[in-house]
């Protein structure tokens, strides 16, 4: 199976699961459920991978392990039934960007040299959305190895605001 | 040249003043899976087709298949720098190549870098380097002679200014030694109608490239040719642009007004590279596991040889694309594709070459089908029944050991033929002027050989040349000129042949 025919198969999971919801609201709360059950299955992720465990015990383990979410658990037996439990947290993942998409969010990862404050944070969510035009939610990572300045992926781009980015660049422009 | 300190100091200091430090914006994508010269980038949302993208480290790569979730590109060089996870930059740009004078005289890769160690290559343009063809309204008819020197090409095949003539035969029969006579010989035109030669190198052997190189840089040929190489050695996409990069470069002299002969070494090592490229692409195989846009690959390209109309400055692009076929099988798909998408085919067969007919052109399956009305008027006066002549002897010749049994005239047209056969053998790198061919030509169908024996015939064309070329200049200097054979020029020759029997004669 290529790479590009188990994510689409994971999109069209991820885009049944979604349509389960009618509401926004409930549609994050389902995708909220899904991520955290996703979690709590990491500790039997062994035995449902296993190919030689009959489905039977697969399902009744997943049943014990999601009993607070019954109908999560029914999305992971279907999973398991048709034998694509393994695209899991691709779904996870895609179905987040299908409840993002309904509330016009976009995702952004910020790293930066050193952990930044509260306001710092708010101000760089600011002008990434007066930049996007959505709101936006940024998740925030420190490397040191950046040595100063931003370096921002959202919406499939780089804005690299960072010293040693600026570095990489000088010395390419050098070497010219 | 001394090189000081405190100016390489200066020069660093004003770029790094001058640096900018705005925040870098890059639409990008990361690589999810590297291979056999191949990537699948994640994200580059907005890629364009054959945009160029930026994997660092210098390496290039271009976008081919623009997929439901992924973007596969080919890369421009080693993959071993290239990392799963790594960024990838979209550029905005489609490949091209620096173009110009500066270019003439080097030997470059198909992205324009010097491959001859005589550094950068400077120019001040770059053009694109896959451009649609001119239209219909751009061009003229092809109408004037390209010369080859080679008298069995510009008797019988001959070739004009922006046509496409393909050279195909099996390996070891000469293809490239007629393209390389054909690059020599634009030495012996007068500066004003010479063409400026592109050699384009596909998946040949680095020691072939540099033989080549080496035979036009003793020949003189390298101050108006260039040599674009994608050697064997070369990833397939580097083969793959070689190509439309020659293009490229002849491409602008074109539009410049002048004339440009491109040779494509060769196009069946081009359609396996693009067929390696595209199976790794995972693009569905058709005949002979070529994808299904072969012919397109090649058609694009030679659609680009043309003749421009006056009004954009007259230039041309002749192609001589070369084919190597197995086991003389021209019905094979990439043989088929560009027999037909040319302008007619110089066929060269090894059992020819074998029996010592060089260059082996077979002469019954070889055609040009633009070019006879670009031949000059002296020529085709001379060379008019030659085809003729040789055909009937072929047809003839499983008789010819009954000898002495058949009629007068089937040992007549016997003879002629044995005699036309040997007058068109010709050594490398030992082109032709227009006059010189006429000459010897002339000789060989008004039956001043038939009296010869038939090894006399090459010696007898030698001494005819060499006593042309020293006792009777003007007579050859009037050959090379004039476009139409006259009465008083054609009395000129035959007094000229009739004084050379006797000089010969006496020689014997």
């Amino acid at each position: 199976m290529t790479n590009s025919t188990a994510s689409r198969a994971a999109k069209r999971y991820a885009a049944a699961y979604d349509n389960l919801s009618t509401t926004t609201a409930q549609a994050v709360l389902r995708a909220e459920e899904l991520s955290s059950a996703a979690k709590a299955l990491l500790g039997v992720n062994d035995l449902l991978n296993a190919p030689t465990v009959p489905l039977t015990q697969k399902q009744e383990a997943v049943r014990v392990a999601l009993k607070n979410w019954p109908q999560v658990a029914s999305f992971v037996e279907v999973l398991l039934g048709a034998k694509r439990y393994n695209l899991l947290t691709q779904i996870v993942d895609d179905v987040r960007a299908l409840t993002d998409q309904r509330q016009g969010i976009l995702r952004a990862q910020v790293v930066s040299a050193r952990s930044l404050s509260e306001a710092e944070k708010q101000h760089t969510q600011e002008v990434l959305s007066a930049r996007y035009g959505q709101e936006i939610k940024a998740d925030f990572q420190t490397d040191p190895a950046l040595l100063g300045g931003l370096k921002i992926w959202c919406n499939g781009e780089l804005l690299d605001g960072s010293l040693q980015g600026q570095l990489d660049r000088l010395q390419e422009e050098l070497i010219k | 040249m001394a090189i000081r300190p405190e100016e390489i100091t200066k020069i660093i200091k004003e770029k790094i003043e001058h640096f900018d430090t705005s925040v870098d914006v890059s639409e990008v994508g990361t690589v999810i899976q590297v291979g056999d010269g191949i990537a699948r980038v994640h994200g580059l949302n907005n890629v364009k087709a054959s945009e160029l993208v930026d994997f660092g480290n210098g390496i290039k790569g271009m976008a081919m298949n623009l997929e439901y979730d992924n973007v596969g590109c080919v890369l421009m060089g080693t993959d071993t720098q290239v990392k799963e996870g790594g960024i990838v930059k979209r550029t905005g740009e489609v490949i091209s190549i620096p173009v110009g004078a500066g270019v003439i005289g080097r030997v470059v890769d198909p992205l324009g870098r010097a491959l001859d160690g005589k550094g950068e290559i400077k120019t001040d343009k770059n053009m694109p380097l896959d451009i649609v063809a001119p239209g219909i309204i751009d061009r003229q008819p092809v109408k004037q002679p390209l010369q080859t020197g080679i008298k069995a090409i510009d008797s019988m095949v001959p070739i004009g200014k922006g046509q496409r003539e393909l050279i195909i035969g099996d390996r070891q029969t000469g293809k490239t030694a007629i393209a390389i006579d054909a690059i020599i010989n634009q030495k012996n035109i007068p500066e004003n109608e010479r063409c400026i030669c592109i050699y384009v190198a596909v998946g040949q052997k680095q020691s072939t490239v540099a033989q080549v190189v080496k035979t036009l840089t003793d020949f003189g040929a390298m101050d108006y040719t260039v040599v674009v190489s994608a050697t064997a050695s070369d990833p397939a996409s580097l083969l793959y642009i070689a190509p439309y990069a020659g293009c490229a470069i002849g491409e602008y002299f074109m539009w410049q007004g002048k004339d440009v002969l491109i040779v494509y070494d060769d196009l069946s090592k081009h359609a396996q590279a693009y067929r390696q490229m595209s199976l790794l692409l995972r693009r569905p195989p058709g005949r002979e596991a070529y994808p299904g846009d072969v012919f397109y690959l090649h058609s694009r390209l030679l659609e680009r040889a043309c003749k421009l109309s006056k009004e954009n400055g007259g230039g041309s692009i002749t192609a001589l694309p070369i084919i190597e076929t197995q086991a003389n099988d021209v019905s094979a798909y990439i043989p088929t594709n560009v027999i037909s998408i040319t302008d007619g085919q110089i066929y060269l067969e090894s059992n020819l070459f074998l029996s010592g007919i060089k260059p082996a052109v077979n002469v019954g399956l070889s055609v040009s089908r633009v070019g006879g009305s670009a031949q000059r008027k002296t020529m085709r006066k001379v060379a008019g029944t030659l085809r003729i002549d040789l055909s009937q002897y072929q047809e003839l010749a499983g008789f010819a050991q009954f000898g002495s049994e058949l009629d007068k005239e089937s040992q007549r047209q016997i003879a002629r033929g044995q005699r036309m056969t040997e007058l068109l053998k010709q050594n490398q790198y030992a082109p032709l002027t227009v006059g010189e061919e006429v000459l010897s030509l002339y000789a060989g169908t008004h039956g001043y050989l038939d009296e010869l024996n038939v090894p006399e015939v090459l010696p007898y064309e030698k001494q005819l040349l060499a006593y042309a070329r020293t006792e009777q200049k003007d007579v050859l200097k009037e050959l090379n000129s004039s476009n139409e054979l006259t009465e008083e020029l054609e009395k000129k020759i035959v007094s000229l042949l009739d004084q050379f029997k006797t000089v010969f004669k006496a020689g014997k």
